[in-house]
């Protein structure tokens, strides 16, 4: 156990001289998910800034304006008046609103009409989604005009007498629209772009850990400290086990700088801190198999850096450590979990939503463990096939 | 040709040579910004549609099944069934979705009469999209909300089948005069590069030739340990002669990338890279400020290894911030600002200017202004650090 702690000691002495290791697992990590958290500080909500135009100055006008300003609205939507269409297309040129209502002069009088005149959504190509609740509001606001000129026209159409539509379109005024929307909050967290990116990045950083310690590995093969150690009265099993040792402390350390920084100076959110810890014990764990199995399949210092820089590359373009995984397709969700990485984010994410205990991190780790053991089993295939000549 | 431009060309070949005998570095040249291009390109769209998950039981009557029908065809959702609540709560508190439509059992109740049917629309807690999202489900359910009263009132005044007037009241909609809303786009001009991979691939061109070049400044630092500068300047080339190869040769790989980048762009993912002689200026232009990066850190670093590991980072950092991860118009003002400090916001500026506003050669002059100066400052240094370190390295 001595000869152990030896050599994951030295190890980790010798990791924390090399200044390149410390900005690659501690300072790199901290940099980028500060800059993430300041960069989505501003857009974690949804608003729309519309421009409304009311030329028709009817009671119909009123009231799109007062739906547009009901306490439903508030936090979504901010009403500006303008007093024409070109002020208010200035305004969306200009960037000052995002979308914008143009009601009609005569629009309240030709509800009841026959054509009645279009009411008219300008959009701006960089908020199509602003754009889009301007034209649901207003949509929602005709529909029970429309829905009681249908209900005539169908009527009609299905068998009734022309001469029938006053009565018709008297009967018709006192409907009321049959399906009505509401909107229901989920109980819960709202998720922190930081509480996503920050283990994310931390993750993709530690990753790096595996190039580190296998070109270490074929270094000391080639100095000749691996032989040295190994005449030593230490045996073979406690040189693998000192070394995995200092790898998995090392990345450990990476993750928890990460996440204690993310949650203590940039605000990062999570239900469970004991989950928070599980997982990245676990994802310590998953770069120490990783690290033995290129070191497992390289033959020289060379082929392990690449081989290591492809297979961080591929771990995080897969786990979703480059994007929001929620927000692509299903996927690359489908793909995140067969990676380690990509399981740690799903748990990651529900700790982050505020889902407690095992239910968040229980499938992550076993999804975590699956990797690690498809790793550590390819690894002792791999030595085994070697050694038998 | 004389023998300052043969010995450049010669140190340009070795270089070149021994980068691309690397078979990490062509991952790292070509297949990793393509696989980026690949997984940023099918994140980065649908940004003009809420995602909506819609739960419906199997054995959903016509009411219902034309309700999911009317959402699933709206244009303002993507939408996903789901086959139970429990899912697609899930997905909606992970933000794979904006909201979830819960399709009511009561909604194809028989005989259905007066009286208003309730559509819960569940949103996430402090949700970004939520509200905007159950405005646009409620202007669809409304106009689906106005067939069905529609049907049922032709049917209590014919005394026909409500289910069979629905497809009647779907067909009378288009002839029937509505208030209608119509559109007008008073602003087409984004700020934004084209979503898709006209977002991620001439992005990930500004930050993989910066990283590559960058990274490659560990030939550099390996020539300089290595002593093969020391055995180079016995010879007769002068330590100018050397900078001035290895400047060739980084500016021939950071073109060569850009080039394969560029093709495989237009050709795979249907790029189009606006004007030709504006997009070969600025990709010449961003390719001497990586040629210029490059040679910086061959100068700088002292190991191969520190450059493989600040490389990287330091790269990723800049794209960050000069808009490579993420548009910028998205960031604070006073990121935005902060982000116009380092090359890459030019030159993604310069790539929304062509490829969103489709402007030319003039309209980017200022962009390639400020960039040929961040190429001249870096080359300058690059060469008075390379130059003096190669002197005293031979001394």
């Amino acid at each position: 156990m001595t000869a152990v702690l030896a050599i994951a000691l030295k190890d980790l002495r010798q990791r924390l001289r090399d200044r390149s290791a410390w900005v690659i697992v501690f300072l790199a990590p901290l940099l980028i998910t500060g800059l993430m958290s300041l960069a989505f500080s501003g857009s974690a909500t949804f608003h729309a800034k519309l421009a409304v135009v009311d030329l028709d100055h009817g009671a119909a006008a009123a009231g799109l304006l007062d739906t547009l300003r009901s306490p439903q609205l508030a936090g979504t939507v901010t009403v500006h008046p303008y007093p024409d269409g070109a002020a208010a297309a200035e305004a969306l040129r200009h960037g000052t609103q995002q979308a914008a209502i143009v009601v009609p002069a005569g629009f309240t009088a030709a509800l009841t009409g026959g054509a009645p005149e279009p009411v008219t959504v300008l959009d701006s190509v960089d908020y199509p989604l602003q754009a889009r609740v301007a034209d649901a509001v207003s949509g929602s606001y005709v529909a029970q005009v429309n829905a009681d000129r249908l209900s005539v026209a169908t009527a009609l159409a299905a068998g009734s007498v022309p001469q029938d539509l006053p009565r018709l379109a008297a009967k018709a005024s006192a409907l009321q629209l049959p399906e009505q929307v509401r909107a229901d909050g989920l109980p819960g967290t709202a998720l922190k772009a930081v509480s996503y990116f920050a283990p994310s990045m931390g993750m993709f950083f530690v990753l790096f850990t595996v190039g580190f310690a296998a070109r270490g590995y074929f270094a000391e093969q080639r100095q000749g400290t691996l032989d040295r150690i190994a005449a030593a009265p230490v045996g073979r099993g406690a040189l693998l086990l000192g070394k995995s040792l200092s790898t998995f402390a090392y990345s450990l350390a990476g993750l928890a700088t990460t996440l204690v920084a993310a949650r203590f100076v940039f605000g990062a959110d999570y239900a469970d801190p004991l989950g928070v810890a599980a997982l990245c014990v676990a994802m310590a764990v998953a770069v120490v198999c990783l690290t033995a199995l290129v070191i497992a399949v390289a033959r020289t210092e060379r082929q392990a850096e690449q081989l290591s820089s492809v297979v961080v590359f591929v771990l995080v373009l897969l786990g979703g450590n480059f994007v929001f995984a929620s927000a692509g397709p299903p996927i690359l969700r489908r793909l995140a979990l067969f990676t380690p990485n990509g399981w740690a984010l799903r748990g990651f994410t529900d700790l982050g939503t505020g889902v407690h205990g095992l239910t968040a991190v229980g499938p992550p780790l076993l999804g975590i463990a699956a990797c690690s053991g498809a790793a550590a089993a390819a690894t002792v295939l791999l030595v085994r096939r070697r050694r038998t000549p | 040709m004389n023998t300052a431009a043969t010995g450049v060309l010669a140190v340009t070949r070795a270089t070149v040579r021994r980068i691309l005998r690397d078979r990490g570095a062509l991952f790292f040249m070509v297949l990793l910004p393509v696989a980026i291009i690949v997984v940023i390109g099918v994140t980065v769209r649908g940004f003009d549609q809420f995602r909506v998950g819609i739960v419906a039981t199997a054995d959903t009557g016509p009411v219902s099944h034309d309700l999911v029908t009317a959402l699933t065809h709206d244009p303002a959702l993507r939408t996903h069934q789901y086959p139970d609540e429990s899912a697609a709560r899930t997905a909606l508190r992970r933000s794979e979705l904006d909201a979830v439509v819960v399709v009511p059992a009561g909604l194809d109740r028989p005989g259905a009469g007066p009286g208003t049917v309730t559509v819960p629309v569940l949103v996430a807690p402090a949700a970004t999209n939520g509200q905007a999202a159950v405005a646009a489900v409620g202007s669809t359910v409304n106009a689906h909300a106005g067939r069905l009263q529609a049907a049922r009132f032709a049917a209590t005044e014919t005394g026909g089948a409500t289910d069979s007037l629905l497809g009647l009241a779907a067909g009378t909609q288009s002839t029937t005069p509505t208030v209608d809303i119509t559109h007008r786009t008073v602003n087409g001009q984004s700020s934004y590069l084209p979503l898709g991979y006209s977002y991620s691939t001439p992005t990930m061109l500004v930050l993989f030739v910066f990283i590559n070049a960058v990274s490659a400044g560990a030939v550099i630092v390996q020539n300089r340990r290595s002593g093969v500068y020391g055995r180079a300047l016995a010879a007769p080339i002068g330590a100018g002669t050397l900078v001035v190869g290895e400047a060739t040769a980084y500016l021939a790989l950071a073109l060569g990338q850009s080039a394969l980048i560029v093709g495989i762009g237009g050709l795979a993912f249907g790029v189009s890279w606006g004007s030709p002689g504006a997009a070969m200026a600025l990709v010449t232009v961003w390719a001497l400020v990586g040629t210029g990066a490059g040679l910086l850190a061959g100068a700088l670093f002292r190991t191969p290894e520190q450059v493989h590991s600040v490389g990287p980072a330091l790269g990723i950092t800049l794209g960050m911030l000069g808009g490579c991860m993420w548009p910028l118009a998205l960031v604070p003002g006073w990121l935005r600002a902060a982000g116009h400090v380092v090359p890459q916001s030019w030159a993604v500026d310069s790539w929304t200017q062509l490829l969103s506003h489709h402007g030319g050669l003039t309209d980017i002059l200022g962009n390639l202004a400020v960039l040929s100066a961040y190429a001249a400052g870096l080359l300058l240094l690059a060469t008075l650090v390379l130059r003096r370190r190669l002197t005293a390295d031979s001394a």
